[in-house]
């Protein structure tokens, strides 16, 4: 029973993280129609990025404040070259950020190096919790990844450029007849996206490994989320996010890791078959 | 020239090209090209059932590969547990590929767009894992080795696939085969009704097609080339390995066949051409050779948005005398609502 708690709990705080880094690849998705093969890369970069910060100033909190502002140019940038020329065609979209995939793997491999890392957790010791010992710091990420999620809740409901983005979303065309700058508005959800993405990079950093392939498991992951969630509803998303790895943490209490995906998967393709616009388009539409 | 004169030409010249090549790479290049031109040709016909679906019936598989490694465990598993001859194995994994993509397809294809792409994700993912851990009968991560059995034996004179120059002509004339069927399809009413559902598919079911039961067939006839190509991988590295299901080779594939040219029936050839040439001539270079390869990947879909096959067809279109439209050279798609 302690080990399905514990699994359990190690699920919901991994699916809090994987939240925040799907919600990214939500927003790119729903907002540029972009299909983002690389996000997976997005967050593998943020975890090296924070072991890069830790490397250079032995304080892991500066990567918090650091990797997702450096993630948010490096998004920019990329928007920028990449994405924008080819705006508008999804499949084509699928290749470029394939390319990029490539180009960021390869790019952490020639400079990280191709063996994984660990990193020590900023916060040590454990806590009690439901009669077992739980490590403080899975708590403290599951609480930072739940500030960040309300945060961008926020943002994309409260300021001026939240709006702008919905608005983009919404009809482009009008946003922009109504003044709305809407390649501006692309480049900074394709820029949060990826700061998203880094983000959850640091905060998972010290729970999995820093390895520069960590991206390419990650990736189904999130675009399941994503979709079971339902596209464009974003707080669909971070259920989804949270139930699917919930799911596979108590599964994997009882049988193996593989065993316990392949459960996931198969509930995944179920949800797909019955609902395929997400578990929850009954409650928004 | 009509441009369907000069197609017709530089097809002739490649197919020429393609039987001459045991003679001609070692005098150009060097005799290792062989290999490499046949392991092209394989993973092209990956790439060509990446093509056929997503091309011209406008559904976007991620997860070719499962039935690429469908077709490579029927092979190594028949010979190598079964004790199966070379055609039985053959046969048995590309029927494997083939059933499978019946099963898969008959739930997948009930979905269209993002959907599709996700569950065949999905359902390729899920036989990667069983693959992985079912260690008995497939070998999981180390993969499971095998030694060929001869094509044809009659008493002391036999014919295998550990001479090179006949696998490299049994590989040609399989992977011919597999090209030859798909021209042949996508040139029948089928082919046609094909496009019809991939413009729009409302439309066709309106005129009385059967989108469904279409989309079907070409999931199908997509998992048999898919799973031909990795029986023919399966003989020619004499091994099968779950790593060959994982998304990331059926993601290559999407990438060679929209490269190459998505509803051309040749693109996927020179993308897949493309990329495993300058795998092969960057790693010797640099060995972070993949960053190119990645930016060259960029380049081209921005630069050449129709992929290399659509660059040739306007190149042909400019030379060739204008004519009535050709219908397979006019062979445009539209881009994906």
């Amino acid at each position: 029973m302690e080990l399905v708690i514990a699994l359990g709990m190690n699920g919901i705080v991994w699916g809090l993280i994987i939240a925040l880094i799907a919600l990214g690849l939500s927003i790119i998705f729903g907002l540029l129609d972009i299909i983002n093969i690389a996000h997976g890369d997005f967050f593998m970069v943020g975890t090296v990025m924070a072991w890069f910060v830790f490397d250079a100033t032995g304080n892991y909190w500066l990567a918090f404040a650091i990797v997702p502002i450096v993630g948010f140019a490096l998004g920019a940038l990329i928007e920028y070259t990449v994405i924008q020329p080819i705006k508008n065609a999804a499949a084509l979209s699928i290749v470029a950020t394939f390319g990029l995939s490539i180009i960021l793997q390869e790019g952490v491999r020639a400079t990280f190096g191709a063996t994984p890392a660990r990193l020590t957790a900023p916060i040590e010791g454990t806590v009690l919790l439901f009669g077992l010992e739980y490590e403080i710091y899975r708590l403290f990420a599951a609480l930072l990844s739940i500030a960040a999620i309300c945060c961008f809740f926020l943002f994309l409901h409260r300021t001026k450029l939240g709006t702008w983005m919905r608005a983009v979303r919404f009809d482009p065309e009008t946003a922009t007849a109504m003044g709305i700058p809407a390649r501006r508005v692309y480049m900074v959800t394709f820029a949060i996206g990826f700061a998203m993405a880094a983000l959850g990079g640091v905060v998972a950093g010290p729970i999995t490994t820093v390895d520069f392939q960590a991206g390419v498991d990650i990736l189904p992951f999130c675009f399941m989320a994503v979709i079971i969630g339902g596209l464009g509803n974003m707080e669909g998303t971070v259920a989804a996010a949270v139930m699917l790895a919930f799911f596979e943490g108590v599964m994997a209490s009882f049988t193996d890791p593989t065993l316990a995906r392949i459960g996931s998967l198969c509930l995944m393709s179920v949800v797909l078959l019955v609902r395929p616009h997400g578990i929850f388009s009954g409650a928004t539409r | 020239m009509t441009a369907a004169t000069i197609n017709r030409l530089g097809l002739a010249l490649v197919a020429l090209l393609t039987v001459a090549a045991p003679w001609l790479l070692p005098l150009v290049v060097d005799e290792f090209w062989v290999d490499i031109y046949s392991e092209m040709l394989i993973w092209s016909l990956l790439a060509a059932s990446v093509n056929l679906l997503f091309g011209y019936v406008g559904l976007l598989s991620f997860g070719q590969a499962l039935f690429f490694g469908m077709g490579m465990y029927g092979v190594a598993i028949g010979v190598a547990k079964l004790g199966l001859g070379f055609w039985p194995a053959f046969g048995l994994g590309v029927l494997l590929a083939t059933v499978m993509a019946l099963i898969a397809g008959a739930l997948a294809v009930r979905l269209t767009w993002h959907y599709f792409a996700i569950i065949t994700v999905v359902f390729s993912l899920i036989f990667y894992f069983a693959a992985l851990s079912w260690k008995p009968l497939t070998g999981g991560d180390d993969g499971l080795s095998f030694s060929m059995p001869p094509i044809v034996s009659l008493g002391d004179w036999e014919l295998s696939l550990t001479d090179p120059t006949v696998q490299y002509y049994f590989i040609i004339a399989m992977v011919g085969i597999c090209y030859v069927l798909l021209g042949v399809i996508l040139k029948s009413p089928l082919g046609w009704a094909f496009r019809t559902v991939r413009e729009n598919a409302t439309r066709a079911s309106l005129i009385g097609l059967n989108v469904y039961l279409i989309r079907l067939t070409a999931f199908v006839i997509a998992g048999f080339i898919a799973g031909t190509a990795g029986a023919l991988f399966a003989f020619f590295g004499r091994y099968a390995s779950a790593s060959y299901m994982f998304y990331h080779v059926s993601g290559e594939a999407v990438v060679w066949a929209i490269i190459g040219g998505a509803g051309t029936l040749l693109g996927p050839v020179i993308g897949t051409s493309l990329l495993i040439v300058l795998r092969e001539e960057l790693s010797h270079i640099w060995e972070h050779y993949q960053i190119l390869v990645g930016v060259i990947v960029i380049l081209v879909v921005i630069f050449a948005p129709k992929g290399l096959g659509g660059l040739w067809h306007a190149l042909v279109n400019r030379i060739a005398r204008p004519e009535t439209p050709d219908p397979v050279a006019g062979d445009k798609r539209e881009d994906q609502p």
